[in-house]
């Protein structure tokens, strides 16, 4: 046998291997097999005649011979993979479009998932989980964050207060933000500390689409050495990127809390404006959305947790959740938020 | 606060236009929420009359009008319909600068037009009737300009003001603001420079760290000055309402113009030629400007003749000393007060005023006689015949700036910046051109800026002259330990696996009302209550969760849902001595079927204590030592024998149970079937505070060898319970589980009796248990039951 031959018999297996799997029905898939790629099959024993042909012609056709074998046995794996979707579609008085069993379905609340997500966050930044009251003492949610008494700031936080006292006597009041947990923090620790709290506030202010009487907050505090505002700058970034994407970008505006010298609000590009149309109802086409509060520790709040204000500077920074569950789930009236509808609810998963 | 455009650049040299200020003012931290532009714009646009009206020889719907605008009468086209002859109109005449750019001349359909009588549209003007052309008073003069009948264009800023920015509250602030931080050039505001004619007033300050500085001008001859329409305007666009009395309305033009408020007294009224600034006597009566009586205290500082209080400083003026339009002479009173008195006494009083506004933040200690010599110059202009009769300055308490010694690096190591030193110096410079250079800087605050007392506050001020973009975003934070609070993972655990049983998670406020309380059984006297609650509803902080859950069950009952599955995770609170006490629960409730709707296979049942059960013993199932136990002392909302307690290890994990009638009712239920349980979140938390590792519990052998089970069914009577016979269970040799698998009660069964039918299974690590094995064991379970329980094999 010579090599021209060799490649005609070739040619004759591949053309026969197809029409026999291009017939419809297909034929069996494991008698295809045997016939063509078994040990005593048709391009088996061709191969094996390989070895008549000279050694220099040799080398080409075998690499041909075993492409033809790869195809073939692409080819019966096809056919073998589709064959028993095909029978079980027969099956006659199974409807396999009925419902499955029903398994329960609850569901967490969109604030309790967002809070989870940024405390997440924070967690990535290594900031710990703090902790405190709710019914707070003037002192800690007030006069500590450097809100002087008859101080115009205090006209910022509407103010409920309860009938019960604290240890000097005076009438509790529901804390108004997180921040009295900086406070408790850093009297309870030596610095450095780094540190962050989310949970719920109050403030005694008629209920509309974007405010409520109880809402929550996060945020998060650094006291160490040397710490800057570029440092808040790099971590508030990071926080954002983490929540929106590496994409976003912040931005500093000056702005003003009592608690923190220099203060900013923190904005973030508009990750919900659709390309070219220049109206987005979010951003309102600014193409920034205000998101945040920040700055530096004021001093007098370092003062008064015993932290020499010479040798320790830190920053803060943090939000609504509320802002942004509304932002993330479409939500343009928070009141929504309180309704606790179920229809709304378990929507959220 | 809002801010005219045209008064800004009375102060500015070449000012931006209005979006560019706006953006400026934004990125210094002076928000601008809204911009709005008023009045109108156009020019070349005079009263004209109708004096004939032709039909177009070309065009059915157009008409040839002759206008006269006083001097000629010309021919113009017009498509209006609401022409009419005689009718004074605004007419454009070539060249005209209109709403939408130059009028040109035009042939309209071959006759040429020699203008355009107007619409309001065309001349830019809003909230008029825009369907045809402008009809203008028969009493407007023809041939005069038409924009003197309308407001100048102008535009009015809506600045948000941050209860810092009390140096930015007038006009001459703000452009001060931009003229610091922008270079842009300061014009100042033109004041009487004048003497006074005769002595100065007598003021007694008994009270000067209080009141460390009271400025007072005499004028005579004041009567029938009356407010100049261009002040009238500009007070009408920032909201005012001007009285048309400039003793009046002048005051409130300089307060917003300069920041400093002003108030003008009759001196026919005051007794007395001496002016007294001191602390109110307690029980002193004064009536105020609007006709409230009030009620003062030593803790407010007053304005007093030698007979009574004339003002309570800083925040209203008195009735019987105000001035009317007989008053012939005024004093003008400019003072600074100790900004925290007059917030205490306006929260006292309940009097908010642009004045106490202003004190509150603090104003300029520099400020009080411009501000006096200001309104003067106002009210000389507009009545001729005052004079200024006498001047006084009394400033017991000189002003000392605070000094800060800036540092350049200490600058740039708060920021994190390398911003060079000429570049701080010349921020320092902005703001006090008297700064000398020789580091570290001595930098006196101008008079205005009293908040400048440390190097972050200038640090912030660096910071807005460079632009906040200007510091880095880069940080080497060393790392430190992180970690979530054993609350937090309890809560998180309990809420996930809730869900994942059905239950959707809510969220209620922790205000309720007397009533939500009496529902629960709750007394409204041991609750915690708020002071200043927004209503009744929300007068009481929630003891229990039970009350926001019961008012989200019927609130979705209500919107068709017949099966509701809740849970909250939430603070209650509760008195604790004089104090309060706060804990977190995790509660919820489950009404209608279990699972919601069921299958086509059908399978929903109608909730029950059991399902209930079932949910808690998933919920807690891993954690050592979870069990039910009697209810000793259960919450009154429980149906009495309806409830167990929940207990890990040694601890109360808090109560499930079926809630009572009451409750079912007031969530207006036809039936009474709201299953309900609590937990206090402390106690799942108390496992977490162990490290997770001794959490974990080691997990036991399996043996190799098949197991055996037995079928037994028994009769016994029903007060014994099935826990107490499990419990008889333990020690059984091999003995791997104990299934209850039926409870039978009826046919057969003695009465007072109940079936129990339970499958026992038993597993020997050592080996199979054959038949005769198995049956020992089983004979000993028996043999227990009827000794202790007095069970008999059912037959």
């Amino acid at each position: 046998m010579n090599a021209t031959d060799w490649k005609e018999r070739l040619s004759a297996i591949r053309d026969s291997f197809s029409v026999s799997i291009g017939q419809k029905p297909a034929g069996d898939p494991e008698a295809l097999e045997l016939r063509f790629l078994g040990r005593k099959g048709e391009l088996a024993l061709l191969l094996r005649d390989l070895k008549d042909i000279p050694l220099e012609e040799r080398k080409p056709l075998g690499a041909l011979g075993n492409t033809a074998k790869q195809e073939m046995e692409a080819k019966l794996a096809e056919l073998k993979g589709s064959a028993p979707a095909a029978a079980a579609a027969a099956v006659p008085g199974l409807d396999l479009t009925l419902p499955g069993m029903p398994f329960p379905k609850g569901s967490l609340h969109p604030l309790t998932h967002v809070m989870n997500r940024l405390a997440e966050a924070f967690l990535k930044l290594g900031f710990t989980m703090g902790d405190g009251p709710l019914i707070e003492d003037d002192y800690h949610n007030f006069e500590a964050l450097n809100f002087p008494p008859f101080h115009p700031a205090r006209d910022m936080q509407d103010t409920f207060y309860v009938d019960a006292k604290d240890a000097a006597g005076k009438f509790m009041l529901l804390r108004t933000h997180t921040s009295p947990v900086q406070i408790r923090s850093m009297e309870r620790q030596e610095p450095p500390i780094r540190v962050f709290h989310t949970g719920r506030v109050f403030r005694s202010e008629a209920v509309d689409a974007s405010h409520s009487f109880a809402f929550h907050q996060i945020e998060g505090l650094y006291v160490d050495k040397g710490v800057s505002m570029a440092d808040l700058k790099w971590t508030a970034d990071a926080f954002m990127k983490d929540l929106f994407g590496s994409a976003v970008k912040t931005r500093f505006n000056p702005s003003y809390f009592p608690f923190v010298e220099p203060g900013a609000e923190v904005d973030m590009s508009c990750v919900f404006c659709k390309s070219g149309t220049g109206r987005c109802p979010v951003c309102k086409g600014t193409g920034w959305l205000e998101l945040m509060g920040a700055g530096m520790v004021h001093p007098n709040v370092l003062k008064g947790c015993k932290y020499d204000p010479e040798k320790w500077s830190g920053f803060a920074f943090g939000g609504g959740i509320e802002r942004f569950a509304m932002l993330l789930y479409g939500i343009s009236d928070m009141r929504m938020l309180y309704e606790n509808d179920l229809r709304v609810l378990k929507q959220v998963q | 606060m809002k801010i005219l455009y045209s008064w800004l650049a009375d102060f500015i040299e070449n000012p931006p236009p209005p979006e560019e200020l706006a953006a400026k003012l934004g990125r210094i931290g002076l928000k601008v929420e809204e911009l709005r532009r008023t009045g109108v714009s156009f020019t070349g646009v005079c009263v004209g009359r109708i004096e004939k009206i032709d039909k177009h020889p070309n065009a059915d719907k157009l008409a040839l009008v002759d206008v006269n605008d006083g001097k000629a009468v010309m021919r113009v086209v017009c498509g209006a319909k609401n022409i009419a002859v005689g009718q004074h109109i605004p007419f454009a005449k070539v060249g005209a600068m209109l709403a939408e750019g130059e009028l040109k001349k035009a042939k309209i359909r071959g006759v040429e037009s020699e203008g355009m009588i107007c619409s309001a549209g065309e001349l830019g003007l809003e909230g008029y009737d825009n369907s045809g052309i402008l009809v203008l008073a028969p009493e407007t003069q023809l041939g005069s300009d038409a924009a003197a009948l309308f407001p100048k264009a102008d535009c009015v800023l809506e600045v948000e003001m941050l209860p810092n920015q009390g140096y930015c509250l007038s006009h001459y602030a703000l452009a001060r603001e931009l003229s610091i931080f922008y270079g842009l050039k300061l014009k100042d505001s033109s004041v009487f420079q004048g003497e006074a004619r005769g002595e100065a007033v007598p003021v007694e300050i008994k009270v000067p760290d209080l009141c460390p500085r009271y400025g007072a001008i005499v004028i005579k001859g004041v009567k029938g000055a009356r407010t100049p329409e261009w002040m009238a305007a500009r007070l009408r666009a920032m909201g005012a309402n001007p009285k048309g009395n400039l003793l009046i309305d002048g005051s409130n033009y300089v307060m917003y113009e300069l920041g400093q408020p002003t108030h003008c007294f009759d001196i026919a009224q005051l007794s007395g030629p001496k002016i007294i600034v001191r602390r109110a006597l307690a029980g002193e009566m004064m009536k105020t400007l609007d006709g409230q009586a009030l009620k003062l205290d030593p803790g407010m500082m007053v304005i007093a003749d030698a007979s009574k209080p004339v003002a309570l400083a800083g925040v209203m003026g008195g009735a019987y000393s105000a001035v009317s339009d007989a008053t012939e002479a005024i004093l003008i009173e400019s003072a600074r007060f100790h900004p925290p008195t007059v917030r205490q006494a306006a929260k006292t009083t309940g009097i908010k005023s642009e004045s106490s506004y202003r004190f509150e933040r603090g104003t300029d200690p520099e400020l009080p006689l411009k501000a006096a010599r200001r309104l003067a110059g106002l009210i000389l202009e507009a009545a001729p015949g005052a004079s200024v009769e006498q001047i006084t300055d009394n400033c017991p308490v000189k002003y000392q700036p605070p000094v800060v010694d800036v540092d350049p690096a200490r600058i740039n190591a708060i920021l994190g910046t390398g911003i060079a030193d000429s570049e701080i110096f010349a921020c320092l410079k902005a703001f006090q051109p008297a700064v000398k250079d020789g580091k570290p800087w001595k930098f006196a605050a101008p008079s205005w800026r009293q908040d400048l007392e440390t190097i972050q506050d200038v640090a912030e001020e660096v910071a807005r002259y460079v632009g906040y973009d200007v510091i880095p975003s880069a940080s080497a934070m060393p790392m430190l330990p992180s970690n979530v609070t054993p609350l937090w993972t309890a809560g998180s655990e309990l809420k996930s696996t809730l869900a994942s049983l059905g239950f959707s998670e809510v969220y209620n406020y922790d205000f309720v009302s007397a009533r939500e309380l009496k529902v629960c059984g709750l007394d409204p006297a041991a609750a915690l209550e708020v002071k200043n609650p927004l209503s009744q509803d929300f007068q009481y902080m929630r003891p229990t969760l039970l009350a926001g859950l019961l008012k989200t069950l019927r609130y979705n009952l209500n919107r068709g849902r017949e099966t509701v599955q809740l849970f909250e995770s939430g603070t209650v609170y509760s008195r604790k001595d004089a104090g309060k006490a706060e804990e977190v629960y995790c509660s919820g409730l489950l009404y209608g079927d279990f699972p919601e709707g069921g299958s086509w296979r059908g399978g929903a049942e109608k909730a029950d204590f059991y399902h209930l059960k079932g949910v808690m013993s998933r919920l807690f199932a891993g954690k050592g030592g979870f069990r039910c136990e009697t209810a000793r002392k259960a919450p009154a909302y429980f149906q009495p024998g309806l409830c167990l307690e929940m207990r890990l290890g040694a601890n109360s994990a808090g109560y499930l149970g079926k809630l009572s009638r009451a409750a079912a009712q007031a969530a207006d239920l036809k039936d009474d079937n709201i299953l309900y349980f609590e937990i206090p979140l402390a106690c799942v938390a108390q496992a977490g505070k162990t490290e997770f590792w001794q959490k974990i519990a080691k997990i036991k052998p399996v043996s190799a060898f098949p197991q055996n089970w037995r079928d037994l069914s028994i009769v016994l009577e029903e007060k014994h319970a099935w826990g107490d016979l499990e419990r008889a269970f333990s020690g059984v040799q091999d003995l791997a589980s104990a299934r209850l698998v039926d409870v039978y009660k009826g046919k057969n069964i003695p009465a007072g009796c109940r079936s129990l039918s339970i499958r026992f299974t038993f597993s020997s690590m050592t080996g199979t248990l054959n038949d005769s094995e198995v049956g020992a064991r089983m004979t000993a379970i028996l043999d227990k039951l009827s000794k202790n329980f007095g069970a008999k094999l059912r037959a």
